[in-house]
């Protein structure tokens, strides 16, 4: 354990911009103007909507866990275990629902499922109604784009550890005389727990923070996020803040409660086993029926990015009864590049997010060298730091940032950046922080020491060490890192609807009121860019990866 | 050959000059939390001779050498070279080669980048880095990637990096217990032959006995974070200064005995040995005597007796573990000279008495 100038430095600094404005906003819901006071917390327990839109949360993301573990766990072992033509692209597209940023899969599913949706329509048309066979809105609609979109983390997390699993323990059990299934049961899920526990707790934060679907689908149906911004904006400050509070508090029980049950980490990774090898299916027609199968879900899956693009070529007002749009055109894709008003947003979008990530990366690369690299004496705080903003959604992120940057009182570290340049930025990194030090801090831990010993050995500096050796081995750590931040705050709809100002917004807003108007072909091309420049940056990060 | 000699190189190797210490270690304590890994250590290597810290794993020989490395800081104690003090110095500033464990080769850089990293500044990189890998016997190895390279082949590699500045002193940190057997003895050769070339100070840390005896001009036996023992080879394995060093340095029996007079010991309250001992023994003391495999041997009356436990085959010999009340012995003899389940009676020529320490 070293003292160390610099992990006192970067200690404050996470305090600051992590802890502080979390704890400003407890303050802010216990203290009115005669001082402090439980007459806002009275208030809210006191309405039974309140209580309701908590409830709702809360199920809301139980209910995300179990949707999105039934459908990912089982496709995981599907495309990890079986051998049948397409495995390989079928098992890449399975996963494309990640490069939907929240907002863009909600309005794709709307021109998919929604009332005036394509499928309701041919519905429609098929059975003679007169009318949609349904409507998407409620509960049900939440759930469907919650499952749709938060089965990608069971899946991945679960065959990244059915890769890793060690077959000799598979082997082990085999000639210990137990069955398949008593395999399965009694040693592969078992051993693949830390990663299905870790994907569950992924979407019951990603759930319990979801804004998106409850915001566009919600109707009735209130969750606290939506609750939230929608007091935020009607100015009931105090209000908001107690429900800040609770959403926060939920989430801290939630994340504990499941932090316990995750056990061990790493008993699944092989030392020097061989992974699994998938079995064939021989017999013809079980091969070529699990092709279809798995074809006919890749179809699925891919019906909202095909939706999006389709929209995206409809001329406005064109499209009113017809099951498909009659008319296509890529005007909306040149109105977007060419006129400067329709570029702004995707201009402030990408420099927003190029500075967020940049500034996110620096400081996880600070964080590494301080916790990993010389285990300074609050290596472990600052660890901690680093994953509160994951612990909180992003509603309570956003508005805890805008409370306190809206005062101006430079003696206690508060300055006025809302309704600036710079207070977007700002909070696409700060939610980004959990990401980008995760993946930086854990290629530092793969690193080996040695390799920074030996270059020191041979007399390299400080300086020459960090640019020669340890920044191109950790390299993918950053790359993935860098990828998943710069995609996060891109996509970034809740944090900007509460601290966007008119010349700062970013591509989320515009699709918002752009749905509105209603222009839904500019909507879609929005989304349609957003959704390609995201898989870009995936397909970059994950490049490097490897 | 001689422009990659450097300053270093001073007489022939395996005769080591002595005229005074060129590494010096100076009471040398390391503390991690309550344990001590290091305690009051002292050791002098001379100019061109290479010492082998040899220990079980615990015994403090990789903090040993993490401290002459200057990636550990001692608590007290200091490292002198040639009556300059290193103690405060940071690892780069001080000039001495390493060569890790697992190498640390830097997986993103070529062969030639990995041994020319040492070497920013120079003006002869190109040359000094193509004399380094002919000296390891990988001449035109540059531009390989080091996933390319075998175990042995990325051991010359570290080698050659390490070598490379014309570093003072050499570290050597297991360097070949990464390398599965048949390859261990031929890099073992190769090392030996590459270290005599250029004739540079050498530290090695093994746990392989065999290692520190074929590489070592010297060894020192740590137990640990203490220092039991240092000599030559021979020194060390025939006048063992614990029986700790006894024991761990080579084969060995252990019998319970009791001093009859300095240099002879009553063995299991039967023959009488001829023994040495570090210290002078007094008669009537209780002794642990230490017999060596290749001095035991059977015989038909007057030994030791016994009974075989087991037998282990040497090619035609053969090492028979052989259970007496006194405790265990061990016999090497010809591979038919008794069978498991004998009988047998032990003598032997020669052996070492250490006094009994009582049991803590």
């Amino acid at each position: 354990m070293k003292r160390s100038r610099g992990g006192l430095l970067l200690t404050l600094v996470l305090i600051w911009l992590v802890v502080y404005p979390l704890a400003l906003v407890f303050v802010a819901s216990v203290r009115g103007e005669a001082g402090w006071t439980l007459e806002h917390v009275r208030a809210f327990v006191t309405q039974p909507q309140e209580w309701n839109a908590l409830w709702g949360s809360l199920w809301i993301s139980l209910a995300s866990v179990v949707l999105a573990g039934v459908i990912g766990v089982p496709l995981a072992f599907v495309f990890e275990r079986l051998e049948f033509p397409g495995r390989r692209l079928l098992g890449a597209l399975v996963a494309l629902p990640v490069v939907m940023p929240p907002l863009v899969g909600v309005i794709a599913f709307l021109f998919l499922y929604g009332e005036s949706g394509i499928v309701p329509r041919v519905i429609g048309v098929v059975l003679g109604l007169d009318r949609s066979p349904w409507r998407l809105h409620g509960a049900g609609a939440i759930l469907l784009v919650h499952a749709y979109s938060m089965y990608v983390y069971f899946y991945l997390f679960s065959r990244a550890g059915l890769a890793r699993l060690d077959e000799s323990m598979v082997e082990a059990a085999a000639s210990l005389g137990a069955s398949r299934w008593k395999t399965l049961r009694r040693v592969t899920v078992p051993l693949l727990r830390p990663q299905i526990a870790a994907a569950a707790l992924l979407t019951f934060m990603t759930s319990l923070g979801s804004f998106s679907a409850p915001y566009i689908f919600g109707g009735g149906f209130r969750v606290m996020t939506t609750q939230i911004v929608n007091t935020k904006l009607l100015e009931h400050e105090e209000l908001a803040m107690v429900q800040t509070v609770s959403l926060a508090v939920v989430a801290f029980i939630g994340l504990w409660l499941l932090q316990r049950t995750r056990g061990t980490r790493s008993v699944a990774v092989m030392s020097k086993g061989q992974p699994p090898k998938a079995q064939v299916i021989r017999r013809p027609l079980a091969r070529w029926t699990a092709a279809g199968l798995g074809w006919a879900l890749a179809a699925v899956l891919l019906l909202p990015h095909a939706t999006l693009i389709l929209v995206s070529l409809v001329p406005l007002g064109s499209w009113t009864t017809q099951i498909f749009p009659p008319a296509y055109t890529v005007g909306n894709y040149v109105a977007l590049l060419s006129e400067p008003e329709r570029l702004r947003p995707l201009v402030n979008s990408l420099w927003m997010a190029a500075v967020a990530t940049a500034g996110v990366i620096l400081l996880s690369l600070w964080a590494g060298r301080l916790v990993v690299q010389r285990k300074v004496r609050l290596a472990k705080t600052i660890e901690l730091l680093t994953n509160v903003p994951w612990a909180v959604p992003g509603t309570v992120l956003a508005i805890a940032l805008a409370t306190m940057f809206s005062v101006h009182a430079p003696a206690v570290g508060r300055v006025i950046l809302v309704g600036t340049v710079v207070i977007l930025p700002l909070a696409y990194l700060v939610r980004n922080v959990p990401i980008a030090a995760g993946s930086v801090l854990a290629g530092f831990r793969q690193l080996d020491p040695s390799l920074d010993e030996a270059a020191v050995s041979l007399g390299a500096g400080r300086v020459r060490t960090l640019v020669r050796i340890t920044v191109p081995l950790l390299r993918p750590a950053i790359f993935a890192g860098a990828a998943l931040a710069f995609v996060t705050a891109l996509g970034d709809f809740v944090t900007s609807i509460l601290l966007y100002t008119f010349d700062t917004r970013p591509i989320s807003i515009e699709i918002l009121s752009l749905l509105r108007q209603p222009d839904i072909g500019s909507a879609a091309a929005y989304g349609v860019v957003l959704m390609l420049i995201s898989a870009g940056a995936m397909a970059i990060g994950i490049r490097f990866f490897r | 050959m001689d422009d990659l000699l450097g300053q270093a190189r001073a007489g022939a190797r395996g005769a080591p000059v002595t005229d005074g210490a060129f590494l010096e270690l100076r009471r040398l304590t390391k503390r991690f939390g309550d344990h001590a890994a290091v305690r009051d250590l002292s050791l002098s290597v001379p100019r061109g001779s290479l010492l082998a810290l040899l220990g079980p794993s615990g015994s403090g020989k990789t903090t040993t050498l993490r401290l002459l490395a200057g990636f550990e800081v001692p608590d007290s104690g200091s490292v002198v070279v040639e009556g300059q003090d290193m103690t405060g110095l940071p690892p780069a500033a001080r000039r001495f080669g390493m060569v890790f464990q697992h190498y640390a080769l830097f997986p993103h850089l070529n062969v030639f980048e990995n041994v020319a990293f040492g070497l920013s500044g120079r003006g002869d990189v190109a040359d000094r880095v193509r004399t380094m890998l002919e000296l390891v016997d990988l001449p035109g190895f540059g531009s390989r990637t080091v996933d390319q390279l075998s175990g042995g082949q990325q051991q010359r590699v570290a080698l050659a990096r390490a070598l490379a500045p014309e570093p003072r002193l050499l570290l050597l940190d297991e360097p070949l217990s990464n390398l599965d057997p048949a390859l261990r003895d031929r890099t073992r050769r190769e090392l030996r032959s590459a270290l005599r070339k250029v004739g540079i100070t050498s530290v090695l840390v093994t746990h392989d006995q065999d290692e520190a005896f074929a590489l070592g001009d010297l060894v020192a036996v740590l137990r640990d974070g203490e220092l039991h023992q240092v000599g030559t080879p021979p020194d060390v394995y025939e006048r063992p200064a614990t029986e700790f060093v006894a024991t761990f340095v080579g084969r060995a029996g252990v019998l319970r005995g009791e001093v009859v007079e300095d240099g002879r010991v009553r063995v299991a309250g039967g023959p009488v040995w001829t023994v040495t001992s570090p210290t002078p023994l007094e008669p009537g003391q209780a002794v642990q005597v230490i017999v060596r495999p290749e001095v035991a041997r059977f015989t038909d009356s007057g030994g030791v007796a016994g009974r075989v436990r087991a037998r282990t085959y040497l090619g035609g010999r053969a090492v028979f573990e052989v259970e007496t009340e006194a405790g265990v012995l061990e016999v090497e003899a010809a591979a038919r000279a008794a069978d498991v389940g004998d009988n047998v009676q032990v003598s032997a020529e020669h052996a070492h008495a250490f006094p009994r320490q009582e049991p803590k």
